[in-house]
């Protein structure tokens, strides 16, 4: 449970607006009676009830409602002390929304957790200068947090799966923290669920991730907090329920007006929500300013480092794309200097001795960063363009009308779910592929049929070359056996394909050295590498014997973006250096269209859309590609997320599959199937680069500026 | 919120952990190398005693002062008493030897039907949690039917059709004891096989020997040392109770458990003859369980 209420909530309205307290300061809101004026700033207040179906008005919006100053965190594991925080000092005003931004181990869940009292006591050590609503408590007592935590705060967590009782009903969870059903049913509505009277009698599980994520954050803005903390609320989920997800958050500020402290990894999502930004990395803040200046011009150069490794929809892709260095300091012996320090491109020696002092940038703009010239110039010089291998005839990969379906069971009944229902596909030798879906599409599910892991039902894959198709997986620790060193593992793969005994030693070590590895990490077990080492390895054991087809599942998914960045330039090098052809799945427009010649969209077990990739991107033929590219968080853009979430394999609509979903769907659609059909340009050579997309309005096309016209006539009737 | 302060590792902690509830709160999952110097501290005690235990079961003979048969003195010597450091029995026998051999008859019989339960159970386990399918479904069922077998029952039958004698005990009690480690081995290789891992080997051409000895068995191994060696203790208990019962050696061999049961009638006048067996039953399996908790925290973070 993330916020408990007394009984005595009970009925307490959520539309109440406070009057402004007299000392300047919003009221803490309303107040339930137990909570007695023990605190000079948690005072009753007078309420104005306003009438139903309205949420509160916005509180005015002065002072900080929650600052730290000069905090420290520091837990103790098995011995060992974690600075997670070393010296932040941060103020969050009234009705701002505050991103803190950060890579992995940069110490932004902690601040999230410092700011809800949630630490386990005795493991943590908490130095410096906590203020919430008002109230010091940098030592507060659990009850005190408690009190606090049911008045004036909220919180939304990554995964609202773990977040949610999977035992409890909807209907009861949410009436804990509202006090009353009625009041249950308003924050559902509020927090956009479609049909939330019904809503109440589910099980979490039987609510789709885009869902559960909202009856958090219902849950989280009852009793209308004034800080609500969500960390990283939207990265479990699908690029357009994303978009749909911090739209939602971005009308709750503005009709509550609480604050929103914002933890999140990616700065374009920052950038579509935040007021300001906070660029926190080894435990210190190292930008901090309003979100338009830090995107535009970031004065310190670990924000500018991540700005560059960010791939957008405009990212060069000719060459390798712009990375970061190195990896975050260890939490445990941090730097004496800027943690940042043995990354950077503009180091001083004085960086390396003494913690840069925050200094004012510009007015509200803070960097810690003991170059205040700022860091123009550094940008990198253009990176060389790959150079391409010469075409090889033939193809390397075939798939003729593909489909897989899986038993499930439900209940007493059982049922075939089609994850793939009739996929084509011709992949040449040496071309980069990328398959693109949201979950649920079938992607894994095509590529695992390829690598011979999954017997398919109908259809046909055909390999062109010999050897066998390699793959890298999402989550490389797992896809490496725990207990086998690195050399074990990839001499294995060596006498998988009879290579000659005899060489196997140094070919592994060339192998290593090929992604970039130094050779002492052979004899590592998989455990000892850091999350970006461990994907070296499993790439490195997929080439270590270079296969014609190299399978990527999502290999850049679960690392940060500076990683992320190098892993993708690792696998455009070594794709054109070994002419392999590559099938690369990922749910990330941006990277695939850096990594891939081509793309393909899939929607629902079947391909909706390919084309080379920058005849996808720019000139989208089908509704759905056009609405993932919406979906896709940049800076300086307006989301313009798709409705609903993608259909249960389950229970796939009749006709077209998106046609629920479709702003541009016509009775046609209803009941035609759409296949792939020529959008582009009608003469390509080959044939297998053309353009085409399955639907029966082709954007841009005549045929659907007409359903357009046709649309808006029927509207307007 | 505690003050920083150096780390002092703690000689104790094992043992706290040992007296903790489960309940008492999940650990927290450290960082690699101090999870190493932890793994490492309960795995050097776990050793420590299991070699202790081995090394008293293998010098009984040498330590043992007088012949556990033989009597070396008068009758019902109380501890301490004309040589007997934990007195003698109604015949005048020395019960310290008389312990210590018995110690080293249950010592080796426990670890001689837990090897012949982890060797027949994680092959059946192996194969049917790798193959998976019809294989399978036949080899559990198999394991089911011997677990459905009642242990004392069947020792009662073996040792009726064979005669009395440790062997035919033995056999009795492995043939019910292996199911159990079948089906922990099948369980632990059935969810290694989902892992990626496995159809990375797979794809890497790995044959199907190399996937189930090297890619699926030593995942099990943890769990099968951890249940084997708390299982020691469960097995000297069993074993004690069987002789009790009288099934194991015949008289006059120095059985723990029928060390206590025969001499049960003198517990008033003389406590420590029917006692001091039962002192080492509750040690021996005291302690072995010890090495069992200590190898779970050793084995806990692989």
């Amino acid at each position: 449970m993330i916020r408990v209420r007394p009984a005595g909530g009970a009925g307490r309205s959520l539309c109440t607006a406070a009057l402004p307290a007299t000392n300047g300061r919003a009221a803490t809101g309303p107040v339930v009676g137990k909570v007695t004026d023990d605190h000079p700033n948690t005072r009753r207040t007078p309420t104005v009830t306003v009438g139903s179906g309205s949420l509160a008005a916005p509180r005015q919006r002065t002072g900080p409602v929650a600052s730290v100053k000069d905090l420290s965190v520091t837990f103790r594991r098995n011995g060992r002390n974690l600075q997670a925080l070393r010296g932040v000092t941060l103020d969050i005003s009234s009705g701002e929304v505050l991103a803190l931004v950060g890579e992995s181990g940069s110490g932004k869940s902690v601040l999230g957790l410092t700011l809800l009292g949630l630490h386990p006591q005795k493991t943590t050590t908490i130095a410096g200068h906590v203020e919430v609503c008002g109230q010091d408590v940098t030592a507060a007592k659990p009850d005190t947090w408690r009190r606090l935590r049911r008045s004036s705060l909220g919180a939304v967590f990554q995964d609202p799966m773990t977040s949610l009782n999977p035992t409890m009903r909807i209907g009861r969870q949410i009436a804990e923290v509202a006090g009353s059903r009625a009041e249950g049913v308003r924050l559902l509505n509020a927090a956009g669920i479609p049909d939330a009277e019904r809503r109440l009698a589910s099980f979490p599980h039987e609510l789709s991730g885009g869902l559960r994520q909202r009856v958090m954050l219902a849950m989280a803005i009852a009793g209308s907090p004034r800080l609500v903390i969500a960390d990283e609320p939207t990265t479990a989920l699908d690029v357009t329920v994303q978009a749909q997800i911090l739209r939602l958050l971005r009308g709750l500020r503005d009709d509550l007006g609480m604050a929103i402290l914002f933890i999140t990894h990616d700065l374009g999502v920052a950038s579509q929500l935040a007021d300001r930004i906070a660029v926190l990395y080894g435990g210190r803040i190292m930008e901090l300013g309003p979100a338009s200046e830090i995107l535009d011009a970031p004065a310190h150069p670990y924000t500018a480092g991540l700005l560059r490794s960010r791939l957008t929809l405009s990212t060069a892709r000719q060459g390798p794309v712009g990375t970061l260095p190195g990896e975050p300091p260890d939490p445990t012996t941090p730097p004496a200097g800027c943690p940042f320090a043995d990354r950077c491109a503009l180091v001083l020696d004085r960086c390396n001795s003494e913690i840069p002092t925050p200094s004012t940038w510009t007015k509200s703009h803070d960097v810690a960063c003991w170059r205040t010239g700022g860091v123009v110039g550094q940008e990198q010089g253009h990176a060389t363009p790959w150079v391409d291998p010469a075409p090889a005839p033939g193809l390397a990969i075939l798939l003729h009308d593909v489909a897989k379906s899986f038993k499930v069971r439900r209940g007493l009944r059982s049922q075939r779910i089609w994850s793939l229902r009739g996929v084509d596909l011709e992949i040449a030798p040496g071309e980069v592929v990328a398959l693109v879906g949201e979950s649920g599409s079938g992607k894994s599910t095509l590529l695992r049929a390829i690598a011979g892991l999954l017997e398919i039902d109908r259809g046909s894959i055909e390999l062109g070359m010999t050897g066998s198709p390699q793959m890298v997986f999402q989550d490389a620790g797992a896809s490496l056996t725990p207990w086998l060193s690195v050399a074990t593992l990839l001499k294995e793969r060596l006498a998988g394909s009879n290579a000659p005994a005899a060489g196997r030693e140094e070919r592994a070590r060339a192998a290593l050295r090929a992604v970039g590895l130094p050779q002492e990490v052979a004899a590592a077990k998989p455990r000892e590498l850091s999350g970006g080492q461990r994907q070296r390895v499993a790439l490195a054991r997929a080439i270590v014997v270079p296969p014609p087809v190299l399978l990527c599942d999502e290999p850049t998914s679960a690392l940060d973006v500076s990683l992320a960045a190098t892993i993708l330039n690792l696998v455009g090098q070594l794709r054109r250096d070994l002419s392999m052809a590559v099938l690369f799945v990922t749910h990330d427009l941006a990277v695939a269209r850096v990594v891939a010649d081509r793309v393909a969209i899939m929607y629902l077990g079947r391909i909706v859309e390919i084309g080379p990739v920058d005849e996808v991107v720019d000139r989208p033929r089908h509704p759905y590609t056009a609405a993932l590219l919406a979906s896709v968080p940049e800076p300086g853009r307006t989301l313009d997320a798709a409705r609903g979430e993608p259909a249960s394999p389950l229970d796939i609509p009749t006709g077209c599959a998106f046609e629920p979903r479709c702003d541009h769907a016509s009775d046609a659609c209803l009941t035609s199937d759409p296949v792939l059909e020529l959008a582009g340009p009608p003469t390509v050579d080959p044939v297998r680069l053309a353009h085409k997309a399955a639907c029966l309005h082709r954007l841009g096309s005549d045929l659907a500026r007409a359903a357009g016209r046709e649309a808006g006539r029927e509207e307007s009737r | 919120m505690a003050v920083a302060e150096p780390y002092v590792p703690d000689p104790l902690g094992p043992a706290r952990r040992f007296f903790r509830s489960p309940q008492s709160g999940p650990r927290l999952s450290g960082s690699l190398r101090s999870s190493l110097r932890d793994t490492n501290r309960a795995a050097w005690y776990a050793g420590g005693l299991f070699t202790a235990l081995t090394v008293l079961a293998v010098a009984g003979p040498a330590l043992a002062p007088h012949s556990p048969l033989v009597p070396a003195g008068a009758a019902f010597t109380p501890p301490g008493h004309g040589g007997f450091l934990l007195g003698s029995d109604s015949i005048g026998r020395d019960e310290l030897s008389r312990v210590l051999y018995g110690i080293r008859t249950s010592w080796f019989s426990a670890l001689g039907v837990i090897a012949s339960g982890v060797l027949i159970g994680g092959l059946v386990g192996l194969l049917a949690g790798a193959a998976g399918g019809w294989l399978d479904e036949v080899l559990m069922r198999l394991t089911d039917a011997f677990l459905a077998l009642p242990g004392p029952v069947l020792a009662i039958a073996v040792v009726a059709a064979l005669g009395p004698s440790l062997l035919h005990t033995l056999v009795a009690v492995g043939i019910v004891w292996w199911p159990f480690y079948a089906r922990i081995v099948r369980g632990e290789v059935r969810s290694l096989a989902a892992r990626p891992h496995l159809e990375a080997a797979r794809l890497s051409g790995a044959s199907r020997w190399s996937l189930m000895t090297r890619h699926l068995l030593p995942g099990a191994a943890p769990a099968i040392v951890v249940t084997a060696s708390l299982d020691v203790g469960n097995l000297i208990l069993t074993l004690a109770g069987l002789s009790f019962l009288g099934l194991g050696s015949p008289a006059p061999a120095p059985e723990l458990g029928a060390m206590a049961a025969r001499n049960l009638s003198y517990l008033l006048q003389s406590w420590w003859v029917p006692i001091m067996p039962a002192i080492a039953i509750f040690m021996l399996a005291f302690l072995s369980n010890m090495t069992g908790d200590f190898l779970r925290d050793a084995l806990r973070d692989t």
